[in-house]
């Protein structure tokens, strides 16, 4: 029998890189995924996610139907009846409630791209602005933080740069290609600097790795700033020309001397120096690049401001070599904040976290849970989580659960059955990357593609089907309008210029547009003054002080001891994804179980060995995990690390969902004080996740 | 011939290429099944992948007294023919690198075969580390890689002053 | 140039490729009493292990021959080297010119003197021939008896364990494997052996066998009543084959000896593999290494001289590995301690059920390993220490394969971090050479 092979090429999704691949069917069964070397992205390279992606796509536990919960355990329905009922029980809660009594949840596995947009336009052509997603904890800090200061979020030019200094973030496990981009400069001499409490895997190859306290990188920053102003080594002209604030720069770094720096982060005056020299020695083509690590902190949006001022101060800002603004392909809006704005409805937590929503038209996950279970500032009753996992991934799991658990309605999409699905009314198969057709940029390259839907199952719905079948049920189908992905697709490609055909044809990528540095330099800066602002008045106005001021991290300023740890949650691994995954067994090879990674000084003071089961405790919860025993240049001493997403070490059982950064209101997560206790009698506080 | 030559200065230590080729060999990522080992040394920060580099004079290959280890005439790969192979490991006393494994299951030794002229783990290199190279670029590669670090230390050392 | 080469196992064949790789011109013949192509030794206990088909056995298929253009003449045995006239004498009257030449004729077991150990039903276990025969006395429940306790023994003792059979091994000395293993690892195999359901009987002489009308062996020791077996395998030892150069050999003193270009004493005249008394690593006296490595190599250096390559041996490392009973046992140059050594052993790396490292001035000279094959793996990256004689430096380390060679990878002597070795929370990368 002829054995039909044949290779498609698309987009991988297994994070957020969006490799392009070779996936190799045969008789129609997808049977490998490599590299497609022609795609400008990663060139063919590939990490071993990729490969065992197929395991993803047809795993045993996948769900192909539809399931209603009810009394005697989960039921299996047809999908026309699974949705007429949602809609029937959407109709009725918006009717009770108020349409702002019903939110999406999106999350990191659906994307960032038109499947954002997809479940914004659904909400709001509801009524509601609530809007929720994994931006409430990540990249938001990021996003605003740059913004607030260069009007947007401009990308290293890795390549090309002679200085590379990366904060808080490992690419070679969260965005695994911009490691060969590192690499190439630093074949051509380039030096690399990396801050980062932990030897982190590309802290292994830095000539200068300042292993600073978690949450303290702003006093680094102002001490960079101090530094290469007390050189005479910034960028005078482009100062004084495009940017506001600056006399009151040198007078608040007047204070963050070398020695100020060292007592504040821990990190030596002489290596503080160093870096400086090296980012002076270099400029203008210095890059940097700041990672979440920066983000999980209560003074987070001003470490990550202070840290985007460097670029302006040096000159790197807008350059070659330094960093530039790369644009988004021109694709037709799907949103529809400017046809339907509903900030007089109250979106969740834009009261709190007024430069959250009005930047990102994002609603605050934290601030939802106090909506689900006290009404506050108004009900929030039914919810439909796509892609997301909030249960596992969410600061302080145990009321994540109980507000999901009390809601009215919860509908969940995903490929597995997930902590969050288990505790759903409904819970509708979701087609997975290699069952979608959509379309993707690579900013860097400025290139689009679009993904080809490999493989489908019927009744496995993509994203677009979902909402526009759900669409039509509750009477805002108009919003909704094409036949399906494709033709959404074509609608959104149409301004480019571009045909999907000619993408389809070209699945290294088409060109979009192409970046130019000095463009904003020409024409000035996206920020209200058209100059970067070192001071902000935006914030000013909103009652912020206008510099990005340094406040010390709560543990740093009142040790408490009895929570004398501090912890870091949410290191990258190469092989998992936040709570995805775990069910590869494949994957369970490699990287089998959960851990807290602790300093050997620390294991011998308490008394513990590698393997030994500990609980570890914050003033939210606790959790038991086994130890792994650090090399010491490998974590500090008095701070531990446990990465997040597995089940049976749920390590979100203890991160603070009540303390938060003020500008942008991401929760506690990086620097979590915390005691560590031996023995493991006893369940962990409040019982696991079921 | 190419093989592929390892630039520690450049590696990670991510293991992207241990669970490739394990994932080739063996259908999982069980790191003890890879022909391509990096060792991490924490405290010298050092990162070294060790990989077979197919000897022009492979001890291996001569020593076999069951004949079963050739080089491929197209990669110039030295492999193990599994169907003769008597699982007697000569082979593994032979290498000086510790780059023949032996397969305890089947009893028989196995060595990197350079995936037929397209490894695996040179695709899946995540720092760039890994090349497949003509042998004696290997020299030039490495002294590319020392030249590029003296330039960063001298920088360095200049940006101390 | 006529290059004849006697002999067509591991000394040959490696001559034989490695004097075509720098002469394709020379007529080369290769004669051997055995009928070709080659076959392994080594692989035989595999074969009668059934590991390996009969196929299997075979190293060299006869177009192998005519593709390095060499003539052959199996089934042929010489009976004297003429050195004077720079002939041999063939066993047929016929005579073979020649002017350069390999004598690689190996060794052939060796019987001690015990009364009916000639007798039917008695048998070696040394060439094809000797497995052909013993192969279908190989049932399910026979009883065999394995004479002495060397590599041959045991591997034709394991062999018959894995088809079946009952086994007593009877051994003159106190220990199994006497020349070889020291009294702690020869107890570990002896161990393996019982568990296997082995009858060792150590410290045992044999007085003498006598066969009986159905081809059954009546075996009497000393200190036990006689016992019957179906077979006995003889194999106490092999005696190099060195007669074709009386002149050559020293007085009381077995194999033929070679200088480091493992040439004879006769110009023009090489010697490789089992009949060689050769240069060893250690520098010491010259000694035979009936071992398949060693005749490899060996064969390696006279092929090249053979062409005028001018090569020098760096001596042999007597290295050897073997599995039987359920462990790899592995060694390499000088194992057994002597006065003014170091001595290094564990019992407890992992997979490894006994390591012993053998040191004389700070420099390993030997090891020994039963175990898992890791002990091969780890005997072989001793190898180089021992070959060059170098000091091992961090031996946990290496021991863990986690010894770092900086020069290996050209990065020897370069810092990697530029900030001042006084700063406190410093952490200088490893930079220099060991």
């Amino acid at each position: 029998m002829a054995q039909e092979r044949e290779i498609q090429q698309t987009l991988c999704r297994m994070c957020d890189d969006r490799c392009g691949i070779d996936v190799h069917l045969e008789d129609g069964r997808i049977i490998d995924i490599l590299g497609n070397k022609d795609h400008l992205w990663n060139r063919g390279r590939l990490c071993v996610k990729a490969r065992a992606a197929v395991d993803m796509v047809y795993h045993p536990d996948r769900i192909l139907t539809p399931l209603k919960r009810t009394g005697g355990g989960w039921q299996e329905i047809a999908l026309e009846q699974a949705l007429d009922e949602i809609a029937a029980r959407l109709a009725e809660i918006g009717g009770r409630h108020g349409p702002r009594s019903i939110a999406v949840w999106k999350g990191e596995a659906i994307g960032f791209g038109q499947q954002e947009d997809l479940a914004r336009r659904f909400i709001h052509a509801l009524g509601s602005p609530n809007y929720l997603s994994n931006d409430s904890m990540c990249y938001a800090s990021r996003y605003l933080g740059f913004t607030l200061v260069d009007g947007g979020w401009p990308v290293p030019d890795l390549e090309n740069s002679r200085c590379i200094v990366l904060w808080g973030a490992n690419p070679p496990f969260a965005h695994p290609n911009m490691t060969q981009y590192i690499t190439a400069a630093r074949r051509r001499g380039a030096t690399l600097i990396v801050v980062d409490p932990r030897l982190s895997a590309i802290a292994r190859r830095a000539d200068i790795h300042a292993d600073l306290r978690p949450g303290t990188d702003g006093a680094l920053a102002w001490g960079l700033v101090h530094q290469i102003v007390e050189m005479g080594a910034y960028d005078k002209d482009f100062v004084a020309r495009h940017t506001v604030g600056f006399p009151r720069v040198l007078e608040y770094a007047r204070a963050f001397t070398p020695e100020a720096v060292e007592k504040e982060t821990g990190v030596p005056a002489t290596t503080v120096r160093a870096i400086a020299r090296a980012m002076a020695g270099a400029a203008p083509h210095v890059a940097a690049y700041v990672g979440n690590g920066l983000e999980h902190h209560e003074n987070g949006v001003n470490n990550i401001r202070a840290v985007a001022m460097l670029d302006g101060l040096l000159g790197a800002l807008d350059r070659e070599g330094g960093t530039f603004f790369r644009g988004a392909p021109p694709l037709r809006e799907l949103t529809l904040y400017d046809d339907v704005p509903l900030t007089h409805l109250g979106p969740l937590g834009a009261d709190r976290f007024p430069v959250l929503y009005d930047k990102r038209r994002e609603c605050h996950t934290m601030t939802a849970m106090e909506a689900i279970l006290h009404d506050d500032p108004y009900p929030l009753r039914a919810m439909i989580v796509t892609g997301a996992n909030p249960a596992a991934t969410n600061p302080n799991s145990t009321k994540v659960l109980e507000a999901l658990e009390s809601l009215d309605l919860l509908v969940v999409r995903d490929l597995f059955m997930s902590e969050t699905a288990a505790v759903a009314d409904y819970v509708l198969p979701a087609a997975s990357f290699l069952e979608r057709t959509e379309l993707h940029a690579h900013a860097k390259h400025q290139i689009v593609s679009l993904t080809r839907k490999v493989v489908s199952w019927p009744g496995v719905q993509g994203e677009y089907d979902f909402w526009h079948d759900l669409a039509w049920r509750l009477g805002i189908g108009d919003s909704f309008p094409w036949d399906d992905e494709t033709a959404l697709n074509r609608w959104l490609l149409e301004p480019t210029g571009l045909s999907l055909e000619e993408l389809a044809a070209h699945p290294e990528g088409v060109e979009y547009g192409s970046a130019r540095p000095g463009g904003w330099r020409e024409h000035g800066f996206e920020t209200p003054s058209g100059k970067v602002e070192f001071t902000s008045e935006y914030l000013k106005d909103l009652g912020f002080d206008e510099l990005p001021v340094y406040l010390s991290p709560a543990y740093v300023d009142e040790p408490d001891q009895e929570y004398p740890f501090v912890l870091i949650t949410g290191a990258r691994k190469l092989l998992y994804l936040h709570s995805r995954f775990r069910n590869i067994p494949r994957f369970l090879t490699a990287i089998p179980g959960p851990e807290v990674e602790m300093h050997p000084s620390d294991a011998v003071a308490l008394g513990v060995k590698d393997g030994d089961e500990v609980r570890v405790v914050s003033r939210v919860g606790s959790v038991r995990i086994p130890v792994k025993v650090m090399s010491p240049s490998e974590i500090p001493p008095g701070t531990l690390q446990i990465t997040h997403g597995w089940k049976d070490a749920n390590v979100n059982l203890i991160t603070h969902d009540d303390r938060f950064d003020p500008i942008s209101g991401f929760p506690l997560m990086k620097s979590v004080e915390v005691r560590v206790e031996k023995g493991t009698r006893g369940p962990d506080a409040l019982g696991g996740v079921a | 011939m190419r093989i592929v030559v390892v630039d520690p200065d450049s590696c990670v230590a991510c293991r992207n290429c241990e669970y490739a080729c394990a994932y080739r060999q063996n259908g999982d990522f069980a790191r003890s099944a890879s022909h391509i080992r990096v060792n991490f040394y924490p405290e010298e920060r050092a990162c070294v992948p060790l990989t077979c580099m197919h000897c022009a004079k492979a001890g291996c290959l001569e020593v076999c007294p069951a004949a079963a280890i050739s080089r491929d005439p197209e990669t110039g790969a030295v492999e193990v023919d599994e169907t003769r192979c008597a699982g007697c490991k000569m082979c593994l006393l032979a290498c000086p690198y510790g780059n023949v494994h032996f397969d305890k299951v089947a009893s028989v030794s196995r060595k990197c075969d350079l995936c037929g002229g397209d490894p695996m783990c040179v695709r899946s290199c995540t720092a760039g580390a890994l090349q497949f190279v003509e042998a004696d670029e290997a020299v030039d590669r490495r002294r590319e890689a020392v030249d590029a670090r003296l330039r960063r230390i001298l920088h360095l050392d200049k940006a101390e002053k | 140039m006529q290059v004849t080469i006697v002999g067509n196992s591991a000394a040959a064949l490696s001559a034989l490729d490695s004097f075509r790789e720098r002469d394709q011109e020379a007529s080369v013949t290769l004669v051997s009493a055995e009928p070709g192509p080659a076959y392994s030794r080594v692989l035989l206990p595999y074969y009668l292990r059934r590991r390996l088909s009969y196929e299997g056995v075979f190293i060299r298929r006869m177009d192998d021959y005519a593709r390095l253009r060499a003539a052959t003449e199996f089934g042929v045995r010489v009976e004297r080297v003429d050195p004077a006239r720079r002939e041999l004498q063939l066993a047929d009257g016929r005579r073979l010119g020649f002017d350069r030449l390999l004598l690689a004729t190996g060794s052939a077991p060796a019987r001690p003197p015990i009364p009916g150990l000639e007798g039917p039903g008695i048998h070696s276990l040394w060439t094809l021939d000797d497995a052909m025969r013993l192969d279908p006395l190989f049932r399910e429940g026979a009883h065999v008896m394995v004479l002495g306790s060397g590599f041959v023994a045991l591997q034709g003792a394991w062999a018959a364990v894995q088809r079946g059979l009952r086994v007593i091994v009877v051994e003159l000395l106190d220990q199994i494997l006497p020349r070889v293993l020291d009294a702690a690892a020869a107890r570990i195999l002896h161990e393996q052996l019982l568990a296997y359901g082995v009858n060792v009987r150590t410290g045992t002489r044999t007085d003498g066998l006598e066969t009986d009308r159905c081809g059954r062996v009546r075996v009497s020791t000393g200190g036990a009543g006689p016992f019957t077996v179906d077979a006995v395998i003889a194999a106490t030892g092999a005696r190099p084959n060195d007669a074709l150069l009386p002149e050559c050999l020293e007085p009381g003193r077995t194999g033929i000896p070679v200088a480091d270009t493992m040439e004879t004493g006769v110009d023009g005249v090489y010697a490789a593999g089992d009949v060689v008394r050769g240069p060893t690593a250690s520098g010491g006296p010259r000694e035979i290494h009936a071992l398949w490595p060693t005749a490899v190599e060996q064969g390696r250096v006279a092929g090249a001289n053979l062409a005028g390559a001018g090569l020098s041996y760096a001596g042999s490392l007597s290295m050897n590995v073997t599995e039987m009973f359920g462990l790899t046992v592995a060694s390499l140059g000088r194992f057994v301690e002597s006065d003014g050594d170091d001595v290094f052993e564990s019992r407890d790396l992992p997979g490894i059920r006994y390591l012993k490292l053998v040191f004389r001035a700070g420099v390993p000279v030997g090891a020994i390993s039963l175990g898992e094959p890791e002990g091969a793996a780890l005997l072989g990256r001793l190898r180089p220490f021992v070959r060059q004689k170098r000091p091992l430096g961090d031996l946990p380390a290496f021991l863990e394969g986690r010894d770092l060679d900086w020069r290996l990878l050209g990065l020897g002597g370069i810092r990697t971090t530029a900030l001042a070795p006084e700063a406190s929370k410093e952490k200088a990368a490893c930079a220099s050479s060991s």
